[in-house]
């Protein structure tokens, strides 16, 4: 099956945040955790992704050459190619599927938080009952799964007013995103680039941004973590093999010393 | 063998001198009693076959019995130590390694593993393998509490590197530790010449004729026994 992705071209959007709403409205999610909304000094809001909030504008003020701007941002689950979170789920919570999305199942997500702490970019969140006792339940966007699984976009592209958001085939995204980036150029966007084709196996959520990652805050060579390759590939296979040497290594011993030990002469 | 059993018809008189403490044993026992279920509840997350039980609502579970339990296996030192500190330096201090620890580890694969009597150097109350096992004990006690106080207490609020090596600290430390509680298992319930180990450790009480060949440094004193282990390979070799 063909990667599906998702382009966002933050050249165009507005930061109206119909986004935020639609994949509140779709998703069903609450608005709880603001029932006091703060002042943090920026226009942005809510401050952060949470386990109720998948998807957010983040504002970047900065300074640039024509003076002061925002950059905006649209943040949420990558859908990395090489999606650690689903290699550390030990439930088989978080799933890769066919075509590239990596989803939830809150059913099965026991609330180990592997997930949170594993991502290179930090996105899984953690809705935590109560720290002492650990129950908890992970959640993150999954690109809308019950609408992409039926051949629809996902809530937040198809609310965009300002078209800033699209979907579809990853090539066809990546072709668009690269036609994009060559038209900011020609505009005089310097800095203008595609952000996420190469790196963990290939973002399932791509950025046309018109600065650096770095001045967005995003990773400009996010890595698949070495912990989780180490864990995952080396140390639990290893393990397996250790505490089954053992006790193979035990049984034989057992079987040996048995047969040189007459049992009447032992004192 | 020098036995002090005496044989009467088919059965052993056997001469019960005390080994371990009440409270020794009861330690031993609530270590047991906790590390058991904390490896089967963090086994669940490990074995491909347990996994339904690490999903969702049954996973909860696990992970709320593996944090109660974890109290009762941080407590159980903790408490002994702050009562009794001065007898946990000397537990520590009895399973210090010496000059012929060295000597049981050269024996150890022919004594244990083919059977042959000679040639064991003379050990204190814990031999050798005990002294390791001790150690291995202290020493992932403190690793798997370190990790997992940080797991349990730290998610957020450390740096995800962190985190993440302690995940990785906490899954070595386990596959350690269960591989030395099976040969310990192995040792004080399987094994045919460490069949007072067990009686020991349930009743506090061993056999002088064994511990006079297993723990003959305790048994006789360090130089009388050291004399005896002499004269036994000066016997053997003749």
């Amino acid at each position: 099956m063909a990667r599906k992705a998702m382009l966002i071209d933050e050249s165009k959007c507005t930061a109206c945040r119909g986004c935020q709403v639609a994949c509140k409205q779709w998703n069903e999610l609450t608005g709880w955790e603001y029932s006091k909304t703060v002042n943090t000094g920026s226009y942005e809001n809510p401050p952060r992704l949470t386990p109720q909030t998948w998807t957010r504008i983040k504002f970047t003020e900065y300074d640039s050459r024509q003076g002061f701007r925002w950059l905006f941002l649209k943040e949420g689950c990558m859908h990395c190619g090489e999606a650690a979170c689903v290699d550390v789920c030990p439930t088989k919570a978080l799933k890769k599927q066919a075509d590239g999305r990596v989803t939830v199942e809150p059913d099965l997500c026991n609330g180990c938080g592997y997930c949170s702490q594993f991502c290179p970019f930090g996105i899984p969140k953690l809705e935590v009952a109560s720290v002492i006792t650990g129950q908890a339940k992970a959640s993150k966007c999954t690109f809308c799964q019950d609408r992409t699984d039926n051949g629809l976009s996902p809530s937040c592209v198809k609310t965009c007013p300002a078209q800033a958001l699209f979907w579809g085939d990853r090539d066809k995204m990546i072709a668009a995103g690269k036609k994009r980036v060559e038209t900011l150029k020609t505009r005089g966007f310097a800095a203008v680039n595609l952000y996420g084709e190469e790196v963990v196996g290939g973002l399932g959520r791509l950025y046309v941004l018109i600065e650096k990652p770095e001045t967005y805050g995003l990773p400009a060579d996010p890595q698949y973590p070495a912990m989780a390759m180490m864990w995952q590939n080396v140390i639990q296979p290893l393990g397996k093999i250790a505490i089954g040497g053992t006790v193979l290594g035990t049984f034989v011993a057992w079987l040996i010393i048995r047969r040189n030990i007459k049992m009447e002469e032992v004192e | 063998m020098n036995g002090q059993g005496e044989e009467a018809g088919h059965i052993f008189q056997i001469r019960w001198i005390p080994k371990y403490t009440f409270v020794e044993r009861l330690l031993h026992w609530i270590h047991t009693a906790s590390f058991i279920p904390l490896v089967a509840t963090g086994l669940v997350l490990y074995l491909d076959t347990l996994k339904p039980l690490a999903q969702g609502d049954a996973g909860q579970w696990m992970r709320l019995v593996h944090r109660l339990i974890a109290v009762l296996f941080i407590a159980e030192p903790l408490v002994y130590g702050i009562l009794q500190p001065r007898r946990l330096w000397l537990h520590i201090k009895e399973f210090s390694f010496e000059k012929d620890d060295l000597g049981w580890l050269k024996n150890a694969f022919s004594y244990y593993v083919r059977g042959k009597h000679d040639a064991m150097p003379p050990q204190g109350r814990f031999n050798t393998g005990e002294k390791i096992n001790g150690m291995a004990m202290i020493v992932t006690w403190i690793l798997f509490v370190v990790s997992g106080l940080i797991m349990w207490f730290g998610k957020g609020l450390v740096s995800a590197e962190l985190f993440r090596w302690m995940v990785v600290v906490h899954d070595l430390t386990t596959i350690a530790a269960l591989c030395m509680f099976i040969v310990h298992f192995y040792l004080a319930v399987a094994h045919p010449l460490m069949w007072a180990a067990l009686v020991s450790m349930r009743f506090g009480v061993t056999s002088a004729t064994y511990a006079a060949e297993h723990h003959a440094k305790w048994y006789y004193g360090p130089k009388r026994a050291m004399e005896l282990y002499e004269a036994k390979k000066r016997n053997d070799s003749h």
